[in-house]
């Protein structure tokens, strides 16, 4: 293939650790493959080049100041292909839990006095998903994504397959897996809402789902609300277990702006 | 219970040497603890297996049909492919009765129609080792009756308080004795242990179908209306746990993996279950089974009604586990007692 046809692909990062970026960059085996496939044009975390021409962009990070908005837009304008990669960017991920409490508080909190009476240097606004600012194409799930899936959307992508996004819970991964289900030994974890794909890694090395990658299509929350309450968790418990990761789309209570 | 001549005696000693030996010649699994709950698992000395009296959390169907494999390797450039079947020599040591009839009837699944030479060849290379077991609140195999195990086995070992009784169920099975353990009768007493255990066993059932199993296939012809489905439907999360742990589910999804070079590829099978939103869902979009209650109407029938005219048989063999795995608790027994009622009362 030419190198003139091969796809522009570009990554960015908003708020967030960047990690899922990471996770691209440890696919190191296939690294050679992929870049005979593609034209990688902007990759902050990889390469010092930049360029505003670009077929697909990978976007990293939740959206948390009217800065980033601008810069999202601009994107979504000249990509055709847009796809949203990791928690943070697909669900809003950890930075939603700021969104429980007035701005002003989370500035002071994070800050200090002085720089909750500042507007000059951080001017920020409640964290969200970047579909609540565009349109998104396409979702890779996870805190951080898995390689495995990283790779499977891309190989479909270019071969013109319809990307597989799993939508059973967690429950399957985990029993695929051959764990003993959380539950049984007295925790509680919130596999039976939330959206596999995972591998259930993190019961397998001995915790338990946290939510990391959001609710499956159709979730049956008050279904698990119950199930959470009768093993012991106060209506509290159960709104703070949601609220980690999978809240900012699910629950009513959140203040995380949606779609 | 069987007549005294059709057992042996095997002591505590002669079953570690009888495991000891398997280790030299085959890939063992049995029943272990897993964090503090019975599981099946590879052993690779005879201290690591621990009897259950109570069902393993996942069942032993994995060993013969696994959550993922690989059933072809392709090269999309090339055109090349090529079969994969893995399978290796094998014992599965702890399978209670439950488990023997589960294996006895996906054996008819997976010979029936295309037979599945990687079902079949993994089972033609597995010595199976059963055991004794005492029902716990979910166990029903009795109301099913299959609770005695007569056949579908190479050994079968009947815990006494200090060694087994011991049958055999095959050729292999009296070959792996002969080479490997020192039999003798058993003695009086011995037996009569073995008797009193099988009655008490037998009197422990607390869950029980109010129907004899014979009727259940027309009972539940009769129930697709029940407004039980809507019930467990608005409570069921749609996990596909029940769809998972059960020894009879053998659904399966086959998907085609490409590597990065956009040339090598796999062709995967992996479980799949009749609970989860997507397993009705076809090209387009469209949902043959839409809600929950319809999904979960759809496995029980599987279970009781369906499957009983292809194969004459119930595909439910009492194990429980699917009741004691489900978070939100729905229970077999309850559901299909309930219909059970509703018939009666009609």
């Amino acid at each position: 293939m030419d190198a003139k046809e091969k796809p522009r692909v570009a990554f960015f990062s908003f708020t967030c650790c960047e990690g899922c970026q990471l996770m691209v960059l440890s696919c190191e085996k296939e690294l050679p493959d992929i870049l005979s496939h593609i034209n990688i044009v902007n990759f902050r975390e990889a390469m010092t080049e930049k360029s505003d021409d670009y077929d697909i962009a990978f976007v990293e990070g939740s959206i948390s100041t009217k800065e980033e908005i601008k810069k999202l837009n601009k994107i979504r304008k000249t990509a055709r292909v847009v796809v949203a990669l990791g928690a943070c960017s697909s669900t809003g991920g950890l930075n939603c839990l700021k969104n429980r409490y007035s701005m002003e508080e989370v500035k002071e909190r994070v800050y200090g006095k002085k720089a909750a009476l500042s507007n000059r240097h951080v001017q920020t606004i409640p964290a969200r998903p970047i579909d609540a600012v565009i349109h998104v194409d396409y979702y890779i799930h996870g805190c951080p994504i898995p390689k495995k899936e990283f790779l499977s959307f891309l190989t479909a992508l270019l071969m013109g397959k319809k990307p597989d996004m799993t939508n059973h819970p967690v429950c399957v991964d985990c029993k695929m897996a051959g764990n003993i289900c959380v539950f049984e030994k007295g925790i509680s974890c919130l596999g039976p809402v939330t959206r596999a794909g995972c591998d259930a890694i993190c019961v397998t090395y001995g915790t338990w789902c946290w939510g990391c990658r959001g609710l499956v299509d159709d979730p049956n929350i008050n279904a698990h609300e119950q199930t959470l309450k009768r093993h012991g968790l106060d209506p509290e418990a159960v709104d703070k277990k949601f609220a980690l990761y999978g809240n900012c789309k699910s629950s009513n209570k959140c203040l995380t702006p949606k779609k | 219970m069987g007549n005294v001549n059709d057992f042996k005696f095997l002591s505590e000693r002669g079953f570690q040497g009888l495991v000891k030996g398997l280790l030299k010649e085959l890939k063992v699994y049995g029943t272990i603890v897993k964090d503090g709950f019975p599981a099946f698992g590879e052993i690779s000395a005879p201290e690591e297996l621990v009897l259950s009296s109570t069902p393993t959390h996942l069942s032993a169907k994995e060993f013969f049909f696994p959550q993922r494999e690989v059933l072809l390797k392709f090269n999309i450039k090339t055109a090349a492919f090529s079969p994969v079947i893995e399978s290796v020599d094998q014992a599965i040591i702890g399978m209670h009765p439950c488990d023997i009839r589960a294996l006895s009837l996906m054996d008819r699944v997976f010979a029936a129609g295309t037979p599945d030479p990687n079902y079949l060849s993994r089972r033609s290379k597995t010595l199976i080792i059963g055991s004794d077991c005492m029902p716990d609140d979910y166990c029903f195999c009795k109301s099913l009756g299959n609770s005695e195990a007569e056949s579908g086995f190479d050994i079968f070992l009947h815990a006494l308080g200090k060694g087994f009784l011991v049958r055999t169920g095959s050729d292999k099975g009296r070959a792996a004795l002969l080479k490997y353990a020192k039999l003798r009768a058993p003695s009086t007493k011995e037996f009569r242990e073995f008797q009193g255990l099988c009655l008490k066993r037998d009197s422990s059932f607390k869950a029980k179908v109010d129907a004899p199993p014979a009727e259940l296939p027309s009972i539940y012809a009769k129930s697709d209306e029940s407004k039980v489905w809507q019930k467990i439907g608005a409570i069921c999360t749609g996990c596909g746990s029940c769809n998972n742990v059960c020894p009879t589910c053998y659904c399966f999804d086959v998907k085609d993996e490409v590597k990065a070079s956009l040339a090598e590829g796999e062709r995967v099978r992996n479980w799949d279950g009749c609970t989860l939103e997507d397993f009705a869902k076809v090209a387009g979009g469209h949902n043959f089974r839409k809600t929950r209650a319809e999904r979960l109407r759809h496995r029980f029938n599987r279970k009781f009604r369906y499957l009983s005219s292809t194969f004459d048989s119930l595909f439910c063999v009492g194990c429980g586990r699917c009741s004691r795995a489900c978070l939100v608790k729905i229970n077999i027994v309850e559901v299909t007692n309930e219909l059970v009622s509703e018939c009666h009362n009609k």
